[in-house]
């Protein structure tokens, strides 16, 4: 044995190829005995079946999934979209807990009246809470309601800035999820699949489109709420779909990206001739093995070095004049959602491609003052409100709305029951988890400004019209980017993976523009 | 084939010719009465034929069971010549002793299925010439049933008069069959679903020709009402079914009308009896269409004013200004099929210089979309590295163009004529550049231009009238400008101006 891999190494270092040189030692006479036999009868196989069964080509095979392939150097290299776009890039705002939607958008006037009463249990029935135990109590909204804008959108006296916009907003009310746990239901929300290790949708974006501005990160990350979301990174990964296409989290202060910055006392230009020589290196490693995970490597050293003089500017904020400042309410140095508004702001007429903000802490379960819905609640509703207000008309009066499309929710819904952790009435208001109705809206990009889409039932449990599911959500804004869902797939474990999954989605065509 | 003696009859005792001659009469008796129900059947087809009304309860609930029964017929003929064919072995051949009882049985059940058959044409509202077909089919192979049973049971010198009936029978069993088949799935049920192959291999058409060609969708009658007809009314309106002798499949039969008269009075909606029917309420008797939901008051409207205007063929489809925007609202997205090919093509004239460009300028110059020969140019992100002098290597393929965004670019007025010869341009964007009045004023060419985006530039309210000619214009971004919120605006630009 020792013998042999002494020669594998002689064989492998001189390789053009390593993978297939491995591939090569691998094969045994029974590989080919067997290939022999089933090779030649699937041959005969194939020239007949293919005239004879309407296969994946006749129905167009090369046009069944889009070619995607680019340059190793430039793996963020920008591809038109499969047809004419209405939506060029993405904010979507994720507000991870998920917000109360009795709170804020759905006006449930019989829920009110009905306030503390026993729950029917009828809405109990085979359901499965986080917490609500024994008989709860009905919970009607903790807010008045009232209508806003020309298109009379009903809103609660949380949102006072957001309101403003209603009428450049489409509510969608009757989204639905099978998750009710935060981490499972944040990954359905953002990779279509409850389990850990799928693309997120930003990854499958920026593979579909690539990003314009190549010294910046397709797609962009930032945290507000003092918390990572409970789904945590892989919210952000590529999954299956190469490294290079996950991601990126910036801070929207100090440094934007960690390590990003020269160590004190390495000038740019010794990093620049540092960098040569691991290209060097780097380059003749690719020359002896051809894997393309090298050019990724040099694509990747290339870019951070770019990115030194464009992030950190991209994300300065104090760039902005005091007017934007207060506009948006941002404090440059602080780690606010207000902050990120502004940098998405900035990201966005930059050309960055997909821009994320997850904002911690709407899980209103009533459990303490701070997760209180006439407490903690209203201390959230304050830090987005105003912030997105601004970012709405930031962008609109800068034209970006036109083709950006901003996403605001959370991952499902709450329960129009008083949450009564462990059947005890509890000191503080709260609503448990509710997979079954929830409220996502939509601004910009192709979506149809100033109306609701899906109607929930009179407690706003459950959907009685024009349930949206997330793929059909996700099916939705990837058409609004300009693609077919079903186009739009990565050749993995055997299968077409697609944002969507494999069940059927619907692109909600009710809310296109 | 030679007809093997009577076996059936070889049980004869001493009497020969006294039972033999009772036994011709009473067969007699029994071959006649196996006819009559055969000529009742074409009596009734004869005199009362399928025309396209519905009738009794009785008639149409026995007539259902015809697509059921009738499969006893045609498996129990195929059988014969089985049982012939096999008896000729001569392991097999008292399979041919059970030939004239399998007969026997399948001109009952041939002519109790053209009964029921006739049941279900006479009450389940057809007419036509395919139901007329399958109906004398079936008819005509009762009665050929019953001359093979016979010639089968008595004439053994006529045997090859027997075989010209059974091939005959043969025949007649799978042309009825086929146009039975096309009644229930559909004139091309058998090739609707053949592969491309095997299509090709046997010289079929591609289904699509079946189908003729659809109305025009320019027109109000294409893009509008004929569609409703063919979602909610051509089932039992259409080709093979057409109830009241009325057929929507088409604007000659609409017109034509049924056996009420004339449907429609073209520019006369409440005088039309179509439009009538569709407006009354579902419980009312003449209701349409019958036991389903009723069309939606947008459909009813878009009818109505259809035959308002004429009830035209070729009128335009937005001839009629407060028409109910019915298809507007799609309810399903379709994606749009690539064809490489196409696209190649007309790519083709400018393909060369797009990519010469891509090499000067990278991620500045690309395609609005995988299928189209459109460009979008996007110089915002070079900043002041791009000039006037850039701009004019984008000249070869200007009119391309349909999104520019210039934004913090360092053009200057001097690129004014450059930006107008980009004639199509759907949407501009000049956000902070010192581009200013003069050269928007120059932008009057650019007549598809559907937004504008000047914010941050040093613009006044001067250039408002130029702006307010452009006439697809849905959105001007003047923010940050020298134009301010309370400007007097032009009022074609009111609803359209953003700051």
């Amino acid at each position: 044995m020792g013998g042999r891999s002494l020669d594998d190494r002689q064989v492998r270092s001189g390789s053009p190829n390593e993978a297939e040189l491995m591939l090569l030692q691998s094969r045994t006479r029974r590989h080919f005995l067997r290939n022999l036999g089933g090779g030649l009868g699937s041959l005969f196989l194939g020239t007949l079946a293919s005239n004879l069964v309407p296969s994946a080509k006749a129905s167009g095979a090369e046009n069944y999934g889009l070619d995607f392939s680019r340059d190793a150097r430039a793996p963020l290299s920008p591809l038109p979209p499969q047809f004419p776009a209405r939506a060029r890039r993405v904010i979507y705002l994720h507000m991870a807990g998920a917000p109360s939607q009795l709170e804020l958008f759905e006006y449930k006037p019989e829920l009110k009246r009905l306030d503390g009463q026993d729950c029917p249990a009828s809405f109990l029935a085979g359901k499965r809470f986080a917490f609500i135990s024994g008989v709860p109590k009905l919970l009607g909204s903790q807010y008045p309601f009232h209508q806003a804008g020309q298109s009379g959108q009903w809103i609660s006296d949380r949102l006072p800035h957001i309101e403003k916009h209603a009428d450049d907003i489409c509510f969608i009310k009757s989204m639905r999820t099978d998750q009710f746990n935060h981490a499972p239901a944040q990954l359905l929300v953002q990779t279509g699949n409850p389990r850990l290790g799928y693309a997120s949708f930003g990854s499958w974006v920026i593979y579909g489109l690539g990003t314009e501005n190549q010294n910046l990160p397709g797609f962009i990350v930032l945290l507000s709420g003092g918390k990572s979301p409970d789904g945590g990174k892989q919210l952000w990964s590529s999954g299956f779909l190469p490294s290079v296409y996950q991601g990126v989290q910036c801070r929207s202060h100090g440094e934007p990206v960690l390590y990003l910055d020269n160590p004190s006392g390495v000038s740019r230009s010794l990093r620049r001739s540092m960098l040569d020589t691991i290209d060097d290196i780097n380059q003749q490693t690719y020359a002896a093995f051809g894997n393309p995970e090298t050019v990724t490597r040099i694509a990747q050293y290339e870019m951070a070095f770019r990115m030194q003089m464009d992030a950190t500017d991209a994300m300065d904020i104090r760039k902005e004049p005091d007017s934007v400042h207060a506009q948006y309410g941002s404090k440059p140095g602080e780690t606010s959602f207000a902050n990120n508004c502004l940098v998405a702001r900035r990201l966005a007429e930059r050309g960055v491609r997909f821009i994320q903000l997850y904002h911690w802490g709407w899980d209103s379960h009533g459990a303490d003052a701070k997760e209180a819905l006439n407490l903690g609640f209203n201390d959230r509703c304050r830090e987005v409100d105003q912030p997105t207000a601004a970012l709405l008309a930031d962008l609109k009066s800068r034209g970006l709305l036109e083709d950006t499309l901003v996403v605001w929710g959370g991952e499902f819904g709450r329960t129009p029951m008083r949450e009564n952790r462990g059947g005890q009435q509890m000191k503080y208001v709260g609503r448990d988890h509710n997979p079954g109705a929830f409220t996502i809206w939509l601004a910009g990009g192709g979506v149809k400004p100033g109306i609701t889409h899906g109607v929930t039932d009179e407690m706003g449990y459950e959907i009685v019209k024009d349930p949206v599911e997330i793929r059909d959500l996700h099916a939705t804004l990837l058409y609004l980017l300009g693609f077919d869902h079903h186009k739009l797939n990565y050749r993995f474990q055997g299968l077409e993976q697609k944002l969507t999954s494999v069940k059927p989605s619907r692109v909600v065509a009710e809310i296109l523009a | 084939m030679s007809v093997p003696d009577r076996i059936s009859d070889q049980s004869g005792g001493p009497s020969v010719t006294a039972s033999d001659h009772r036994r011709f009469l009473s067969r007699s008796r029994f071959e006649f009465a196996m006819l009559a129900p055969i000529l009742a059947v074409a009596a009734l087809a004869t005199f009362w034929p399928p025309d396209g009304n519905e009738r009794g309860e009785w008639v149409q609930f026995i007539g259902r069971f015809h697509p059921l029964f009738t499969h006893f017929p045609i498996a129990l003929f195929l059988l014969v010549p089985i049982l012939e064919i096999a008896g000729r072995n001569a392991r097999f051949t008292y399979l041919r002793l059970s030939v004239n009882f399998v007969l026997t049985l399948a001109t009952i059940a041939a002519t109790a299925a053209a009964v029921l058959g006739w049941c279900l044409a006479r009450s389940g509202g057809y007419s036509g010439r395919l139901i007329t077909q399958h109906m004398w089919g079936g008819v005509s192979l009762s009665i050929v049933c019953w001359i093979c049973w016979l010639l089968r049971a008595r004439l053994r010198e006529l045997a090859s008069a027997y075989t010209v009936a059974l091939a005959l029978g043969i025949g007649l069993v799978s042309w009825t069959g086929y146009r039975g088949g096309q009644l229930s799935l559909g004139p091309n049920h058998l090739t609707e679903h053949m592969p491309g192959g095997l299509r090709a291999l046997l010289g079929v058409g591609s289904n699509r020709e079946a189908f003729g060609l659809p109305a025009d969708p320019n027109t109000f009658y294409g893009a509008r009402i004929q569609p409703i007809f063919t979602a909610r009314c051509i089932n039992c309106h259409g080709e093979d079914k057409h109830k009241g002798n009325l057929r929507l499949d088409g604007y000659k039969a609409l017109m034509r009308g049924g056996k009420n008269g004339p449907a429609i009075q073209a520019g006369n909606a409440q005088a039309s009896d179509l439009f009538r029917r569709i407006s009354l309420p579902a419980s009312h008797d003449d209701f349409m269409p019958k036991g389903k939901s009723p069309l939606t008051p947008d459909q009813v409207k878009a009818i109505e004013l259809w035959i308002g205007a004429g009830a035209s063929q070729t009128l335009a489809v937005d001839a009629i200004k407060n028409a109910p925007s019915g298809p507007a609202s799609p309810s399903e997205v379709t994606f749009a099929e690539v064809d490489p090919a196409a696209v190649a093509k007309m790519r083709s004239a400018v393909a060369p210089a797009i990519s010469q460009l891509q090499k000067q300028f990278p991620n500045v110059l690309d395609y609005d979309s995988r299928g189209s020969a459109d460009l979008r140019l996007n110089a915002s992100l070079l900043g002041s590295k791009f000039g006037d002098r850039d701009l004019e290597a984008f000249a070869p393929v200007a009119d391309h163009i349909v999104i520019a965004d210039f934004s913090r670019t360092a053009v200057t007025d001097h690129s004014a004529n450059a930006i107008a010869a980009m004639k199509r341009l759907r949407v501009l964007r000049i956000v902070n550049t010192q581009l200013t009045d003069a050269a928007l004023s120059r932008f009057d060419a650019l007549n598809q231009l559907e937004s504008l985006d000047v914010y941050g530039a040093p613009i006044t309210p001067a250039v408002l009238p130029v702006i307010a000619k452009l006439p697809k214009l849905l959105h001007f971004y003047a923010g940050q400008t020298g134009i301010r919120p309370g400007n007097s605006v032009p009022e074609a630009l009111a609803g359209k101006i953003v700051f």
